[in-house]
């Protein structure tokens, strides 16, 4: 499989690169390690002229993390991620998924800022990114924005960030006590394959026993991106945890009533499942993704 | 616009003119001729284009040969030494781990690769290891066992 011709710049700071995607705009493509874009490009569904290399940039790579916040570089690689303590000890959803994220060999390239830029919605990052309630810093030559992962996805393949813009960084901010998530995400196999739903759970007790004062729940492969659980985690927010409260909060989600407004997800038939096995399958994995949640929420 | 780029392959020095679009797969295959790499799917999903760069193991035909300057990649090609085969090119054959041989670089590679970080692993991690070279003639099991006899042997490299 032949790649499509391009020229490849590599600046040496994020500055430099701004400066180049402010020059050619939708006609350059940001590339780190590749390993979504380089697949699009040798089956020619993107073809862009310029391909600006992030990947030796050093801030691009860090992993800060302090008492408040922990701050990603887009460059730092999922095999980073999955195997940081520090990222484990406190984002342990963020391990998890970023463990499950295609194969040993592809997570030593791919990177965190590309699973977030290429939006499909069944990737593995954005859910538990977003149910810790993570923001994107996006830089272009006249300044800087931040984004909360909420609002950062479009549609499949489509975010917030603009053709001069890079995404330089992503905040999460430190859970507070009491606090625990899970991410779970179903498959037909271990490796290699494209989930077929995939949950990543969030909660914050009042204290060690309950109630549940704060609760994040986001949905991937159900829609045409990630998406929050509103319904659900209305049930949640005051009462005190338990296996039937999740079931309940499960069953929010796709209790449909006949006249009302839609459901929180919108699974399609495909390949993958038909639409009524994701909609079964997601309340199974909100379940235990909001037990796994649980646990690590009491054992602070 | 060609890139003059540095790769060190198995310990030697190349310096190579490419084209942007070229991969590390096809530099190593076509202008080094090192075709022990294979070249299967080239989408990243089968691994037969596996090699170590900089100690980690990655789909080459994924890693644009411009990306690969200055960096150090190991291909089958640098695992036999002097000394004969390396323990785990013998653990394949002596365990008959090995039919086409069409995956056998990769999964060789990528065996390596957990040894050196793994002295001892266990039969799910050398599985969940080997989770991104496919074999189609094997069913893995003989692959498995060669791996696992290579790393019950103490201070095995």
């Amino acid at each position: 499989m032949l790649l499509p011709r391009f020229d490849f710049d590599e600046p040496a700071t994020v500055a430099e690169a701004c400066q180049v995607l402010s020059e050619f705009g939708t006609r350059a493509k940001v590339i780190a390690g590749g390993t979504d874009l380089m697949v699009n490009m040798k089956k020619n569904l993107v073809l862009p002229e310029r391909l600006v290399s992030i990947a030796r940039i050093p801030e691009l790579k860090k992993l800060d993390s302090s008492s408040t916040m922990l701050r990603l570089g887009p460059c730092l690689t999922i095999a980073n991620t999955a195997a940081s303590e520090e990222i484990g000890k406190r984002w342990g959803a963020l391990c998890t998924g970023a463990k499950t994220l295609g194969s040993p060999l592809v997570r030593n390239r791919a990177t965190v800022g590309g699973n977030l830029g290429a939006a499909r919605p069944a990737a593995d990052m954005p859910p538990p990114l977003m149910a810790y309630g993570a923001r994107v810093v996006l830089i272009k030559k006249s300044g800087e924005r931040i984004v909360p992962l909420d609002h950062f996805f479009r549609g499949p393949g489509l975010t917030e960030i603009a053709p001069d813009e890079i995404l330089a960084e992503i905040q999460v901010d430190a859970p507070p006590p009491y606090s625990g998530a899970g991410y779970m995400n179903l498959g037909l196999r271990s490796s290699c394959d494209c989930n077929v739903v995939n949950v990543a759970s969030f909660i914050t007790l009042e204290g060690p026993r309950g109630p549940i004062k704060n609760a994040r729940i986001v949905m991937g492969c159900v829609g045409p991106t990630p998406l929050r659980a509103p319904s659900a985690e209305k049930v949640l927010i005051g009462e005190n945890p338990s296996e039937t409260l999740f079931a309940r909060a499960a069953d929010a989600v796709v209790a449909c009533v006949p006249g009302a407004a839609s459901m929180d997800c919108t699974p399609i038939d495909d390949f993958r499942g038909s639409s009524e096995y994701k909609r079964d399958m997601v309340k199974v994995l909100i379940r235990r993704t909001l037990l796994a949640a649980l646990k690590e929420a009491i054992k602070d | 616009m060609a890139k003059l780029i540095h790769l060190t392959v198995n310990d030697s020095e190349y310096d190579v003119a490419v084209e942007p679009n070229e991969t590390l797969v096809d530099v190593l295959r076509y202008r080094l001729g090192l075709t022990g790499t294979k070249k299967g799917c080239g989408l990243g999903d089968c691994g037969s284009c596996t090699v170590i760069m900089d100690g980690n193991t990655v789909n080459s035909c994924l890693v644009l040969a411009v990306q690969a300057h200055q960096r150090q990649i190991t291909t089958i090609e640098g695992l036999e030494t002097g000394g004969g085969l390396h323990p785990v090119q013998k653990a394949f054959i002596e365990h008959g781990a090995i039919q086409c041989g069409f995956c056998s670089s990769g999964m060789i590679l990528s065996a390596k690769n957990l040894l050196d970080k793994n002295p001892k692993p266990t039969e799910v991690e050398i599985r969940s290891a080997l989770s991104g070279n496919l074999c189609r003639c094997t069913g893995y099991q003989k692959i498995v066992e060669a791996v696992k006899s290579v790393g019950q042997v103490a201070g095995s490299r």
